[in-house]
């Protein structure tokens, strides 16, 4: 039978342990992120080069690429 | 330590990890979820061939006839003539008389009069030689794909993010101009998953440097799901006279896609 709500010292489960404390439920947090989540287009290409906006926002480019592109920065996820 | 908490407007659930309280659900934090799922079945990416053009450098000089030297013996002499080939008197007609002492030339194009002499041009006539370059080009087009999910109104949800997972093959392998062998491509054989951009093909040239760069981003952008196909390439000089790319009309590169497009938010 599932588990409506089961609470121990230990842990923490609701609603057929959809809800369980043993589990990671990624959210959105404004520091301390543990991984980002892209939101748009995060790459370029101009002058037969490439640049690649890494989800902190940082720009890396080939040895090539000419363009203008920003990019936006990714949003902070934590686990 | 490890605890649960419920008020008419939060529910936390912490755990603690040695000493250390650490949140796994709060309904307070943004938390991501999937607000609507598409299907999208054969998404077609187009390049087109690339073009070259040549320039013209210079003209070669090539000369009419060769030279050669012939003896004539008349006794008891050896006269030493300079004619020239291909046909050994085709430039001048000779008119002998008694020991060579008078004679009469008819003269035939690709020779000058030089210092009283007349002598051989080595540019009898020219041809002009070109050097080819693959032309500089930045493509770029942007389609709508989809519509984004919408709220009981009909209106678009504006999603956080987009999480694309793919499979892909490439229907058209493009090759590189100057060699008879496909582009390489970056696209995998099997389910992948990208949010943003993907690249699709990259060349470069001898010294190690990007040339030629295809891209693809998909992202929402107001009320629709784009698709950005980009194309970036450097020209390119060929590097030796009078000879094109030879596969620069087999550089289009073709693929189909199926797209499940999850579009997220943070907060309702």
């Amino acid at each position: 039978m599932a588990i409506v709500l089961k609470i121990t010292p230990t842990r923490f489960r609701a609603s057929g342990s959809k809800l369980d404390s043993q589990r990671r439920y990624i959210r959105k947090v404004s520091s301390g992120e543990d991984l980002r989540f892209v939101n748009g287009q995060n790459m370029d290409v101009s002058g037969g080069g490439l640049r690649y906006v890494q989800p902190t926002g940082t720009a890396v480019d080939d040895s090539v690429y000419d363009g203008s592109f920003i990019g936006t920065t990714g949003t902070r996820i934590k686990v | 330590m490890s605890g649960f908490t419920a008020s008419s407007s939060r529910i936390r659930v912490v755990e603690t990890i040695g000493s250390v309280d650490e949140t796994v659900f709060d309904t307070d934090d943004d938390m991501p979820h999937i607000v609507g799922t598409t299907y999208l079945a054969s998404v077609a990416v187009d390049f087109d061939n690339l073009t070259q053009t040549a320039s013209y450098v210079g003209a070669l000089c090539v000369p009419t006839h060769s030279l050669e030297r012939v003896n004539v013996y008349v006794p008891s002499v050896w006269y030493s003539f300079i004619v020239w080939t291909p046909s050994s008197y085709d430039w001048y007609t000779d008119t002998y008389t008694s020991g060579f002492m008078s004679f009469d030339r008819t003269y035939t194009s690709g020779f000058v009069s030089h210092s009283w002499e007349w002598v051989y041009d080595p540019c009898g006539y020219t041809i002009p030689y070109f050097e080819y370059s693959v032309d500089a080009e930045e493509y770029s087009s942007v389609t709508n794909i989809a519509d984004l999910p919408t709220d009981e109104d009909g209106t678009a949800l504006d999603v956080d993010f987009v999480i694309v997972q793919a499979t892909g093959i490439r229907t058209t392998g493009g090759k590189d101009a100057r060699f008879d062998q496909s582009l390489p491509t970056t696209v995998p054989t099997k389910t992948f998953s990208f949010q943003g951009s993907l690249l699709l093909e990259s060349s470069g040239e001898a010294s190690g440097g990007s040339w030629f760069r295809r891209i693809m981003s998909v992202y929402p952008s107001g009320s629709k799901l784009k698709l950005k196909v980009q194309e970036s390439v450097k020209s390119l000089s060929r590097g030796a006279y009078d000879s094109a790319f030879p596969h620069i009309g087999e550089t289009r590169s073709t693929y189909s896609f199926n797209l499940k497009v999850f579009f997220g938010k943070f907060r309702q």
